[in-house]
C-alpha cells in the first residue's frame, strides 16, 4: 500500500518564511474572562438601530441627507456585527473565512449596483 | 360571547374556504387525524415517535422525514395541478370559481418549489452527503434538526391556509400591488409571507450547515478534487442558498410590513416601488432555479457513473462548469422581467448573460453522454430517469435560450410557452433527478430496493405523461394563451391542445399513483439489500451496510483516490476486511434534543398569530422562540459517547469485524 504524497498543509505554508502569500489571513485571537467588547457592541448596535429609526421617523433631515446618513449607519452596523459578534478574524488556524467574506462584499456590491442600474429606468419613464 | 364566536368563525372560515370540496377535505383531515391519534395511542407509539423521530438529530432520520414531507407535498401540489388542468380542459368551464382557481395555481407553484423540491433535495443531502465524505454527521446536527422543523412548520402553516382563513392567491411570485392590503385584505398573503419566511430561515441554516460540512468534515485524504460530484454540487448549492435567500427574506419581510404595519415599500400610494419587489424577488429567484437543479446535476453524475461502470467523464470540467453556473446565475435575474421596460442596455446585458449560462450546462450534458459512451449501461429505473433527463433538459434549456432573446420574450412572456419551458426544466431536471436519486439511494436509506419493474412503469407514465402535457403548451403559448387564465372562450383554437394537455396530466397522475404503489409494495415485500452495495457503487456511502448504523463509520476511512470505494474494491482493500477490533474507539455522537421541534412549534404559533394579527398569540410564539434559543445557547450537554464495545458488537453483528 503506497503512502499518500504528503502535501504541505496551509498552516505549514504560512509558517514557511519564504511564503508570504497567506500573511493577510493571519488570525487575531484573544481570550477574555468577561465579554465586555460584546456588551459594548450590543449597546452600540442598539444605538445605531434606534438612531436610524429616530432620524427616519422625525424627519430631521432632507431626504438625500437622510438616506446618506442611514446608509452610513448601516455600514457601521454591518461592520460591528461582523467584527464583534461574527468574530470574522478569529480562528485556530488561518482565517480562511475572510476569502468568502471578500467574495460576499463583491457580490453584495454587485447586486446593489446592478439593482440601481436596473431601476434607473424609472427616471427615464417618469 | 356569541359575537366573539361569530367573529372567530367569520375570520377563520370565511366564504372562500367553504367550497364543497374544501369541506369534504376538512372532514377527511379530521377523520384522518383522529385515526392517526387513535393508531398511535393504541400501538403505544407516542414515546417511540418522540424519542426516535421528533427529537432526533441524526442526519439519516432527518433525511427520511424530509423525504416523507416532500412526497406528501408532491401529492398536494399534484392534486392542485390536476385541478388546474381539469378547469382548462374545456372552454368556458367553471369547475372552480375564479378566486379558487387563483388560490390553486398559487399553492401549486409555491408548494412544488418551496415545499416539495427543496425538502426533497435536502432529503438527498442529508441522506448521503455525510456518508460520501466519510463523516459521522453534519457539522451542526442540532441546527440541522432546527432546519427541518422550521421547514416542516412553515409547510404546515402554508398548508392550513386553504382550510383556515383562505389561501394566498397572488401567484407563487406574489408581486405587489396585488399583495397589498388594498387589493387583498384576507389572511392568505400573510400566510404566504410568514410561511416562506419561516421555511426560508430553515433553508438558510441548511445552506450554512452543508457548506461547513463539505468544507470541514471530509475524511482525511479527500481533497476538493477527490470529492464525489454530488458533494461538489451540494457545496455549490449551499453557497447559492446562502447568497440567494437574503434578498427573498428582505422582499418578503418588506411586503409583510406593508400588509401588517402600514409601511409602503411596495405600494405606490406613498412613494413605494412595486418593481423593486420584482427585482428583489428574482435576485433570489434566479439563483433558486440553480439551487433546484444543481444538486440533481450531482445526482445524475453519480447515477450515470455507477450504472455505466465508468468514472465520470471530464470530472475537472464538470467542477469548473458547476462553478461557472454558480457565478453566472447571479447575473441573469432580469430575464424574468424583461417586459418591465428597463431599457435596451439592461435587457441586452441580461439576455446575453442568460445565453452564456447555456455553455457550462452544455459542457455537463456532453460529459454525461461521454460517460455513457462505451460503458456497460444497466437500464435501472434511476438510469432511465437519467437518460430521460438529457433530452428533456436540453429541449427545456433551448426554449429558455429562446426566451432570453429579448424581442422574442416580449411576445412569449407570461404565455404558456413560458409555462412549458420552466416545467420542462423543472420536471425534466429537478423532478426526474429527485426520483433518480430516490431510486438510487433508497437501499442505502431503508435497507431494501424499490421494485424495478414497478419503478419502470411509474417512470414511463411520468415520462410519456410529461411530454403529452407540456408539448401542447408550447403551441398554446405561441397561439397567445397567457398563464394564470382561469377560463377561455371557445373558438380561439386552444381547445384541442388543452384537452391533450389535460390527458397528459392524468397520465402523470397515474405515474404518481404507480410511484406510491411501488414505494408501499417495496416497503412491505421489497428485496432486502444485505450487501450494502447493491449497485456496485463507486463512492463511500456504498462501503457501509444498509441501513447505515447510527455512527456511520466505525473507523473514518482514508481516501486516496476519487471514487474512493471503487478504488478500494479494485485493490481488494474494502474496509470490512481491514477493520480490527482495536481499530474501534469510543465515538462522540450528538445527543437528541427537543429544542428544534419546540422551536418549530413556537415559530408556527408566532406565524399563525401574525397571520390574523392576533398579537397575544404572536407574543406567546416569540417568547417560545426566545426561550428555545436561550436554552439551546446555554445547553452544553449536547453530546454523548458511544462505547467502543457497543460499536464492536454492532459491527460484529453486521459481519464487518475481523476475528
Amino acid at each position: 500500500m503506497s503512502e499518500a504524497p504528503k502535501a504541505m498543509t496551509a498552516e505549514e505554508a504560512y509558517h514557511n518564511e519564504n511564503d508570504k502569500v497567506l500573511r493577510f489571513l493571519e488570525p487575531r485571537f484573544h481570550e477574555e474572562k468577561f465579554p465586555s467588547i460584546q456588551i459594548l457592541g450590543y449597546i452600540g448596535s442598539l444605538i445605531l438601530t434606534f438612531g436610524a429609526y429616530f432620524l427616519v421617523m422625525n424627519h430631521v433631515l432632507p431626504p438625500v441627507a437622510l438616506l446618506s446618513v442611514i446608509l452610513i449607519l448601516a455600514v457601521f452596523q454591518a461592520a460591528l456585527q461582523l467584527g464583534v459578534f461574527m468574530h470574522i478574524r478569529e480562528g485556530r488556524g488561518l482565517a480562511w473565512q475572510l476569502i468568502p467574506l471578500y467574495f460576499v462584499f463583491f457580490v453584495a456590491l454587485g447586486m446593489v449596483a446592478m439593482s440601481i442600474w436596473i431601476m434607473l429606468f424609472k427616471s427615464g419613464v417618469s | 360571547m356569541p359575537s366573539f364566536v361569530t367573529y372567530l368563525i367569520h375570520t377563520l372560515f370565511p366564504p372562500t374556504v367553504r367550497f364543497p370540496d374544501i369541506l369534504l377535505i376538512d372532514a377527511g383531515l379530521v377523520l384522518g387525524g383522529l385515526g392517526l391519534i387513535g393508531f398511535l395511542t393504541k400501538t403505544h407509539r407516542w414515546g417511540w415517535l418522540w424519542r426516535e423521530w421528533l427529537t432526533t438529530v441524526d442526519h439519516k432520520k432527518i433525511a427520511v422525514m424530509y423525504l416523507i414531507s416532500a412526497i406528501v407535498m408532491l401529492f398536494r401540489g399534484g392534486i392542485d395541478a390536476e385541478m388546474l388542468r381539469a378547469q382548462l380542459a374545456m372552454p368556458s368551464v367553471h369547475f372552480m370559481p375564479a378566486i379558487q382557481y387563483d388560490e390553486v395555481f398559487t399553492t401549486h407553484g409555491t408548494i412544488m418549489i418551496f415545499f416539495m423540491a427543496m425538502p426533497f433535495i435536502f432529503a438527498l443531502f442529508n441522506a448521503v452527503v455525510p456518508l460520501m465524505i466519510g463523516a459521522r454527521d453534519v457539522a451542526f446536527p442540532r441546527v440541522n434538526a432546527m432546519s427541518f422543523w422550521l421547514f416542516a412548520f412553515g409547510a404546515i402553516l402554508f398548508n392550513i391556509s386553504f382550510i383556515i382563513g383562505g389561501s394566498p392567491d397572488a401567484g407563487w411570485t406574489a408581486y405587489p400591488p396585488y399583495t397589498g392590503l388594498a387589493f387583498n385584505p384576507g389572511p392568505g398573503e400573510n400566510y404566504y409571507f410568514l410561511s416562506l419566511l419561516i421555511a426560508g430561515m430553515g433553508t438558510t441554516m441548511t445552506g450554512i450547515n452543508f457548506l461547513v460540512t463539505t468544507i470541514r468534515m471530509r475524511a482525511p485524504g479527500m481533497t476538493l478534487m477527490k470529492m464525489p460530484m454530488f458533494v461538489w454540487t451540494t457545496m455549490v448549492t449551499s453557497a447559492l442558498i446562502l447568497f440567494a435567500f437574503p434578498p427573498l427574506t428582505v422582499a418578503l419581510a418588506m411586503s409583510l410590513f406593508d400588509r401588517l404595519f402600514g409601511s409602503s415599500f411596495f405600494t405606490l400610494t406613498r412613494g413605494g416601488m412595486p418593481m423593486m419587489y420584482v427585482n428583489l424577488f428574482w435576485l433570489f429567484g434566479h439563483p433558486e432555479v440553480y439551487i433546484l437543479v444543481l444538486p440533481l446535476f450531482g445526482v445524475f453524475s453519480e447515477v450515470v457513473a455507477t450504472y455505466s461502470k465508468k468514472a465520470l467523464f471530464g470530472y475537472p470540467m464538470m467542477v469548473v462548469s458547476v462553478l461557472a453556473i454558480m457565478f453566472l446565475s447571479y447575473g441573469t435575474w432580469v430575464h424574468h422581467f424583461f417586459t418591465m421596460g428597463a431599457g435596451p442596455a439592461v435587457n441586452a446585458f441580461f439576455g446575453l448573460s442568460t445565453m452564456l449560462i447555456a455553455i457550462p450546462t452544455g459542457v455537463k450534458i456532453f460529459n454525461w453522454i461521454f460517460t455513457m459512451w462505451g460503458g456497460r449501461i444497466q437500464m435501472t429505473t434511476a438510469m432511465l430517469y437519467q437518460m430521460a433527463f438529457i433530452p428533456t433538459f436540453v429541449i427545456g434549456g433551448a426554449s429558455g435560450v429562446m426566451l432570453a432573446v429579448v424581442p422574442a420574450d416580449y411576445q412569449l412572456h407570461n404565455t404558456y410557452f413560458l409555462i412549458a419551458h420552466f416545467h420542462n426544466v423543472i420536471i425534466g431536471g429537478t423532478l426526474f433527478g429527485l426520483l433518480s436519486g430516490m431510486y438510487y439511494w433508497w437501499p442505502k436509506m431503508f435497507g431494501m430496493k424499490l421494485n424495478e419493474r414497478q419503478g419502470k412503469v411509474a417512470f414511463w407514465l411520468f415520462f410519456i405523461g410529461f411530454w403529452i402535457t407540456f408539448t401542447p403548451q408550447y403551441l398554446l403559448g405561441l397561439k397567445g394563451m397567457t398563464r394564470r387564465l382561469y377560463t377561455y372562450p371557445a373558438g380561439l383554437g386552444w381547445h384541442e391542445l388543452n384537452v391533450i394537455s389535460t390527458v397528459g396530466a392524468w397520465i402523470m397522475g397515474a405515474g404518481f399513483v404507480a410511484l406510491v404503489y411501488n414505494v408501499v409494495w417495496s416497503l412491505l415485500y421489497g428485496e432486502r439489500d444485505v450487501t450494502g452495495d447493491p449497485w456496485d457503487g463507486r463512492t463511500l456511502e456504498w462501503s457501509l451496510p444498509s441501513p447505515v448504523p447510527e455512527y456511520n463509520f466505525a473507523r473514518i476511512p482514508v481516501v486516496h483516490e476519487r471514487d474512493a470505494w471503487w478504488a478500494m474494491k479494485q485493490k481488494g482493500q474494502t474496509m470490512a476486511h481491514a477493520l480490527r477490533p482495536e481499530d474501534v474507539h469510543d465515538i462522540e455522537m450528538p445527543k437528541n434534543t427537543p429544542i428544534p421541534f419546540l422551536l418549530g412549534v413556537s415559530f408556527f404559533v408566532l406565524g399563525f398569530g401574525m397571520t390574523f394579527k392576533w398579537w397575544p398569540i404572536a407574543i406567546v410564539g416569540i417568547l417560545g422562540v426566545i426561550a428555545c434559543l436561550l436554552f439551546s445557547g446555554f445547553d452544553y450537554d449536547d453530546h454523548h459517547h458511544l462505547e467502543a464495545d457497543v460499536v464492536r458488537q454492532t459491527e460484529a453483528s453486521l459481519g464487518r469485524l475481523q476475528g
